[in-house]
């Protein structure tokens, strides 16, 4: 038996007219286009192959467990563990304490290490209330603060690792350990994505570097590959491999992705029941969308003066991050699911000045981060859209001594803050308590997995019914205890 | 802090002190009268003393106050808190099928629970050292035991306890006031509080300090209790029924069948189908060679194997390809993925390197090149340590070497032990844990890591069995006597190898340092270069400061500081077009010199190091951990393998190895020999099916790593057994295997999937067709070098190095002439992988990898079309196919044509039909145009296309 059997007949013909060299052009053009427009010249083969896909390997939208009232996030992630005495949950006795011992044991306090713990640090900032809630917000965050009557602050977090790696990979992937899938990656799983023309899960890097932990923060873990973060960079090429990285024409291009894809759909057609080569045209096809696509929504041009500057975007201090805020509510609107904004490295960490550090942290993001709350309110698109603000722990209530200075604090594993905001969350309200230091949680906790359960539950997911089989066992985001849905916080 | 319970006559209790409960006089239920008879009738079966289902004695007051696996006593001062009670009262327990509990008895236990679950004779609790050892473990012997001993003092066992160190004994039975341990702890000065973080000890909490006050207020008692190990007596948690799952039995060979073909055609025939027809020579010649070699045919080869007139050609081709060392850098990647090979330790975001797992990995292919038998090839990596007594060798040999570079097998695990703050317990025993994982899933076919925290849920491995196997690899990796990765290696060399690194590397290492400072001068003249061309108003002094900043952690920065290295940052990111050219300049001679640094470094003899595992010789004792956890321990266990795969009447036995030599468990030893017994239910059925899996890209039992009950059953279990037994008979010789797979009809089958095929046999189960195969990541990347004749075929050594550009795209640093290595000799730096292996589903080892994902995305179609480095290989493919056509009879009818017609045989190895090489002709002329005449742009274009197709890609 031959290997290489005549297409059937109206595509033999199809191609014999080709060959012709005649028509050679005009063809290419056309499949071409197709290749662009993803409207295929053999549409109906290419709508059974959308048919026949794997199932698992797809990011076809899907209905959740019950009905959602976010249906994308943007987490605004804030690296390095920023400070919840000092931003968000004032504490007035430790402003007393100020400079003297901590009472309890020093050890208790919850780094690892307890040699160069200091004294009881006071609050650097001026607190005050804000909108009708009367919500605490510390000064270095003025335009936050005017939108309080969105956010939901949860006081009460808190995590099990007080060291950077495995908070984060716990804060991602409900686990201490390398190797999980992420929040992102289990939400595209479970729901797919409402524009097939972008990644359904998009991370947004700062130009400066990478986050700590690098790309393990959005990795699809034992999910299928499909379901990992893709890196959008704000500047250059957004996707790695996205733009040619050598030169040639788009005529030379566009002739060469006619041969493609008339060679592959030989290829497919002398094979026929093969659908992972129907998967892998589509892919190409998605590919090529995906370079124009991608290039529209991440085109901030089109954005009117006025919203940039809502944004900070222009402003030394602000325009990074405001334009990455700016993107994740363009990717948004065109559907795209899950978006994630890091800062380089871990900004918020402040061993050392916390004062001025953390000042300068707020000063690059508190803007832009009131500014898209503001955005997606005045689009309607807050209502749908879950913003979630926060790091992977929070900070200790003494200083830590540095050389021969007490000016920064140490991790915090036993309370943070971290915030939500549209979606189905409640505004204008402050859930959880923490002691009198802000050092561990005295009242209704929310651990990482009742965190990650909530935000399940406002996208239509259940926790215990999002699982993936693996080795013959199920497996979850929110691990083998049953969590807690934080229903207080709910609207 | 659960106690460890002893049934001790009463009489010799009435000195200890006993829990309040003993109030027989009381009206309601009693233990012994009312509630015990019950329990032993309808729970008996499972949980009694002997049997412990879920680690549940039901029998004795004491067995119920311990509570099972869950370390959660079964009574709880109320009766909603009372697990017992919520077993019953949700309907779970007794579970369906036995004799259910009436509501007469049910009311009674209730009852019995609510008045304070008495019993007549005192709760039996007595303390004895095994509640009190794990404590020392974990709190002090760090610095009183195997390793160090402060003060003389030895926390090891209770003799030395009471003998004590400089200062006395350590305890005073019955008077724990007086006693010196429990003086130190309460005062913390023991464990000293600088001393924490150095030895990875954590205080113990009040609940702990209790149980020692307690042992030592009661005597200090001890009792002789045997680890718990398999004996004689089967199991009663492993029924004999357990054993009968079909891969818990030995493999036995049908007689009725003669060979693979045999089998298939079998099955293929009750469903009504046939064979496919073979396939053509020139697919069967380009699947053999990616299978077994990872690499398509030259062109010679190909067309001397096209051309043969020879009847027996295939055989001989399968016979030259296993014989070819690129064999083993296939194959023996298989294997590396299954032991979780990578190049650095993971865990912690530094990624540390591993400097020499690369001689694993050489390990590895050299035994799949040179056949080991299996059977020898897991003996040596399971029990390296045990088999030559290397300490005690008066010339350390070859083979000690192999057999120790062997034993790297079980430390590919992530191991972050070696960080500054991640070495404590909990993460020692992640560490053993995942090297039980690659043993479980890799080479037993189990989920052993089920067991770890609860009796398995669906396989017969009570949780004991899981810390008896743990036992195995106590004298080697123990949680209470650890080494961190930085210092687990081991310096054994041949004196032939030893000389010769002390000759070679000395002045090397004189010139790297020159070159290394060297290195960090240029660097920071490229930083003052960029802030003076980019800060023009900043001062000298603030550039310095700059320089200064940087050497500070980020987090440790001052405002200021953090804003002098963005400004440099954000210097440095701007694109090199639009660098002045005295920064590019700067970073010319940085570049310069790190290129002389690698070529330095390449010419070091390999360091003496081996990333070894070995036994110590002095295991601390292992007890179960009651829900996984480092410190809810249990019964003291001794080593043993899991009870279902044996016959569970032989009980385990570890010898020492060298008597009268170095002193060693041998425990490893005994499970390795017991593994490769010739009937052994699963290494030979696990193995067998590996091998079927690579070839036909699913296994006999598709789930390869669970040969348990919720594993998949076998398509052909008639033919698994036969495969088994014939690889054990023929020595273990997985050559044999591919011999016979690849010889065989089914494997030489067409892959076109006709409409009867997709209709009877739609999941290719019955293996009507060969499988369309995608090729993985190594094998893409190798043969586009191959093809583009840019591959280095170079074996071993210290893997190529990688980097990482601005946009977070990893690329393989080419070799210092220009071109590259397989992809099996790229260093796997777990934060590091190689985009382009990445992206095509290499795997992310947790711990390790049994089978790949084969994922279909448009980031593999990207990187395909538009990465540089493919386009750059497109380039030298196409001057390869012009310098062969030049080299040809010039005076061709159409040379467009014999340019499409070579490439066709370099890339697809066949020639293109005549559809294809029409579109070939028109698409030639037309990029020609497109490319303003330029005839080898446009070849290049269309090399490039054809590298891209499905035709390339996929396996026919």
């Amino acid at each position: 038996m031959s290997e290489h059997s005549t297409p059937p007949t109206t595509r033999r013909d199809f191609f014999a007219r080709t060959s012709d060299g005649l028509l050679g052009a005009a063809l290419t053009q056309l499949l071409c286009h197709d290749f662009f427009g993803g409207t295929s010249a053999f549409g109906a083969e290419s709508d059974a192959a959308a048919h026949a896909a794997e199932p698992a390997h797809n990011l076809v939208p899907r209905q959740g467990h019950h009905p959602a009232k976010a249906s994308a996030v943007i987490q605004l992630f804030m690296n390095g563990g920023p400070s919840q005495m000092d931003l968000f949950d004032p504490k007035p006795v430790l402003d007393r304490m100020d400079g003297k011992p901590f009472p309890g044991n020093a050890e208790e306090i919850g780094n690892q290490s307890t040699a160069d713990i200091g004294v009881m640090m006071g609050g650097q900032y001026k607190f005050a209330r804000h909108g009708e809630s009367g919500m605490w917000m510390a000064d270095v965050l003025p335009h936050t603060s005017q939108m309080a009557d969105e956010i939901c602050l949860i006081n009460s977090m808190w995590t099990d690792h007080p060291n950077h790696d495995n908070a984060l990979y716990k804060i991602h992937s409900g686990r201490l350990f390398m190797g999980y899938p992420t929040l992102g990656a289990w939400t595209v799983y479970g729901l797919g994505s409402e524009n097939q023309n972008l990644p359904a899960y998009v991370v947004l890097n700062d130009p400066l570097g990478p986050p700590k932990n690098g790309t393990r923060n959005w990795t699809a873990g034992f999910l299928p590959p499909t379901f990992q973060g893709t890196r959008f960079r704000p500047t250059g090429s957004p996707i790695l491999n996205l733009k040619q990285q050598y030169e040639q024409t788009s005529a030379v291009t566009a002739a060469a992705r006619g041969l493609l894809n008339q060679l592959d759909e030989i290829h497919r057609h002398e094979r026929p029941h093969s659908p992972e080569l129907d998967a892998r045209i589509e892919s190409y096809s998605l590919a090529a969308r995906m370079q124009l696509s991608a290039g529209e929504a991440l085109d901030l041009t089109r954005e009117h003066e006025h919203t940039l500057a809502m944004y900070g975007v222009g402003e030394q201090a602000t325009d990074s991050f405001g334009r990455r805020c700016l993107l994740a509510r363009r990717l948004v609107e065109r559907g795209v699911r899950f978006v994630q904004i890091f800062l380089e490295e871990q900004p918020w960490d402040s061993h050392v000045d916390l004062a001025d550090n953390h000042r300068g942290a707020c000063l690059r993001t508190d803007r832009p981060v009131a500014g898209l709350l503001r955005d997606l309110k005045q689009r309607g698109l807050l209502d749908s859209t879950l913003v979630i603000w926060g790091g992977e722990f929070g900070r200790t209530p003494t200083s830590q001594k540095s050389g021969d200075v007490y000016t920064g604090r140490d991790h915090n594993m036993q309370a943070f803050t971290s915030w939500m905001a549209g979606g189905g969350v409640r505004g204008g309200t402050s859930y959880g308590a923490t002691d009198d230091f802000g050092h561990s949680v005295v009242e209704n906790p929310v651990g990482v997995h009742d965190f990650h359960a909530t935000i399940l539950h406002l996208l239509g997911l259940h926790h215990q019914k999002l699982f993936f089989k693996r080795s013959g066992l199920e497996e979850r985001l929110t691990g083998f205890e049953v969590p807690r849905v934080v229903t207080e916080i709910l609207s | 802090m659960p106690y460890q319970r002893l049934h001790i006559l009463a009489i010799s209790v009435s000195c200890l002190m006993a829990i309040p409960s003993a109030r027989a006089d009381e009206k309601g239920p009693v233990f012994e009268s009312d509630i015990q008879p019950v329990l032993a009738r309808k729970c008996g079966k499972c949980h009694s003393d002997k049997v412990r289902k879920g680690g549940l004695d039901l029998s004795s007051i004491a067995g119920i106050r311990q509570g099972g696996e869950s370390g959660e006593a079964a009574v709880a001062d109320t009766v909603d808190d009372s697990l017992l009670w919520e077993m019953i009262d949700g309907g779970d327990m007794p579970p369906e099928g036995q004799d259910p509990l009436t509501a007469d008895e049910r009311e009674l236990i209730r009852r019995w629970i609510a008045a304070g679950s008495q019993s007549e004779k005192p709760a039996e609790n007595v303390i004895t050292q095994h509640d009190v050892l794990p404590i020392t473990l974990l709190r002090c012997t760090a610095c009183h035991g195997a390793r160090l001993q402060q003060g003389g003092v030895d926390l090891r066992t209770p003799a030395a306890m009471r003998r004590g160190g400089d200062s006395g004994p350590a305890l005073i039975p019955g008077d724990p006031d007086a006693s010196p341990m429990i003086q130190r702890i309460e005062s913390e000065s023991c464990p000293p509080r600088d001393l924490l973080l150095k030895f990875f000890v954590k205080r113990p909490p009040a609940s702990e300090v209790k149980v020692l006050r307690e042992w030592i207020a009661t005597g200090a008692m001890e009792v002789d209790v045997l680890p718990d190990v398999a004996t004689t007596d089967p199991d009663p948690l492993v029924s004999s029924e357990d054993r009968q799952h079909w891969a818990f039995q030995p493999p036995v060979a049908t007689l009725e069948a003669e060979s693979i073909d045999d089998f298939i055609l079998k099955k293929l025939t009750e469903n009504g189908l046939e064979f496919s027809p073979e396939a053509a020579r020139d697919t069967l010649i380009r699947r053999a060679y990616l299978d077994l070699i990872g690499l398509p045919p030259s062109l010679s080869e190909w067309k001397a194997w096209r051309n043969s007139d020879d009847p027996d050609w295939y055989r001989k081709l399968v016979d030259q390809l296993l014989a070819s060392p690129h064999y083993g850098e296939r194959w023996g990647r298989y294997w590396l993925d299954l032991a979780g090979y990578a190049d650095s330790e993971g865990g912690v975001s530094d990624d540390p390197v591993r400097e020499v797992a690369w001689k694993y990995r050489d390990y590895v292919i050299h035994a799949f090149n040179s056949d080991k038998p299996y059977d020898r090839f897991l003996l040596e990596q399971i029990a390296g340590d045990e088999l030559l007594d290397y300490e005690n060798a008066p010339v350390v040999t070859g083979e000690m070497i192999e057999n120790l570079t062997a034993t790297g097998f079980l430390r590919m695990g992530i191991d972050q032990t070696g960080s500054r703050t991640m070495n404590f317990v909990p993460e020692r025993l992640g560490v053993i844990s995942d090297a039980i994982t690659v043993l479980g899933s890799g080479v037993m076919g189990l989920t052993m890591e089920c067991a770890r925290c609860h009796s398995h849920k669906y396989d017969a491995i009570p949780h004991r069995d899981y810390y008896r196997f743990k036992a195995i690899f106590q004298g080697a990796l123990d949680e209470h006597d650890w080494l961190s990765f930085k210092n687990r290696s081991l310096d054994v060399a041949t004196p032939e190898r030893r000389k010769r690194v002390a000759e070679v590397n000395p002045p090397l290492i004189a010139e790297l340092k020159k070159l290394e400072s060297r290195l960090k001068q240029a660097v920071s003249t490229a930083q003052i270069e960029t802030l003076r061309q980019h800060y023009q108003d900043q001062s000298e002094a603030d550039r310095k400061k700059t320089l200064a900043a940087l050497k500070i952690a980020d987090n440790n920065r001052t405002l200021p500081q953090r804003i002098l290295v963005e400004n440099l940052q954000r210097a440095e990111v701007i694109p090199d077009s639009e660098q002045p050219a005295t920064v590019l300049e700067a970073r010319l001679v940085v570049n310069r010199i790190e290129h002389d640094i690698e070529q330095v470094r390449q010419k070091l003899e390999p360091p003496l190091e081996i990333r070894a595992l070995w036994d110590r010789g002095d295991p601390s004792p292992t007890y179960i951990l009651r829900r996984g956890e480092y410190d809810k321990p249990g019964q003291l266990v001794g080593p043993g393998v899991p009870s279902v795969l044996t016959d569970g009447r032989t009980p385990f036995v570890a010898e020492p190895p060298f008597p009268g030599g170095t002193p060693k468990t041998g425990r490893r030893l005994a499970f390795a020999r017991w593994l490769i017994q010739w009937d052994h239910p699963t290494t030979s059925r696990v193995m067998v099916n590996r091998i079927w899996y690579h070839h036909f890209g699913t296994g006999l039992v598709k789930s390869l790593e669970n040969f348990g009950v919720k594993g998949e059953r076998p398509s052909h279990p008639e033919l698994l057994d036969w495969l088994a037994v014939e690889f054990v008979e023929r020595g273990w010789s997985i050559k044999h295997l591919h011999r016979l797979i690849m010889n065989s009809r089914t494997y030489r089958q067409s892959s076109r999937v006709t409409e009867e095929r997709q209709k009877l046999d739609p999941q290719n189960r019955l293996l009507s067709r060969m499988p369309l195969r995608r090729m993985d990541a190594e094998t893409l990347r190798d043969s586009l070098l191959f093809v583009s004749g840019t591959l280095d075929d170079r074996p071993g050594g210290r893997p190529d190095s990688v980097s990482v550009n601005r946009d977070g795209l990893v690329s393989v640093n080419p070799t210092s002439d220009g071109q590259w290595r397989r992809s099996v000799y790229v260093q796997y730096r777990r934060t590091e992988i190689p985009s382009m292996l990445e992206t095509f589903d290499y795997p992310e080892m947790g711990p390790n990898c049994v089978a790949r994902t084969v994922s279909i995305v448009s980031p593999q179609s990207l990187m395909m079309m538009n990465n540089e480095h493919v386009r750059e290989l497109a380039a030298a493919f196409a001057n390869r196919v012009q310098a062969i056509l030049s080299s040809q009879d010039p005076v061709r009818v159409d040379p467009v044509a014999a340019q499409v017609d070579t490439v066709y045989q370099f890339a697809l190895n066949r020639l293109p039909s005549d559809v294809e090489r029409r579109i070939g002709i028109d698409s030639l002329e037309l990029l020609q145009t497109e490319w303003q005449g330029d005839r080898h742009a446009a070849l290049a274009t269309y090399c490039h296309t054809i590298l891209n197709s499905a035709a390339f890609l996929y396996i026919d």
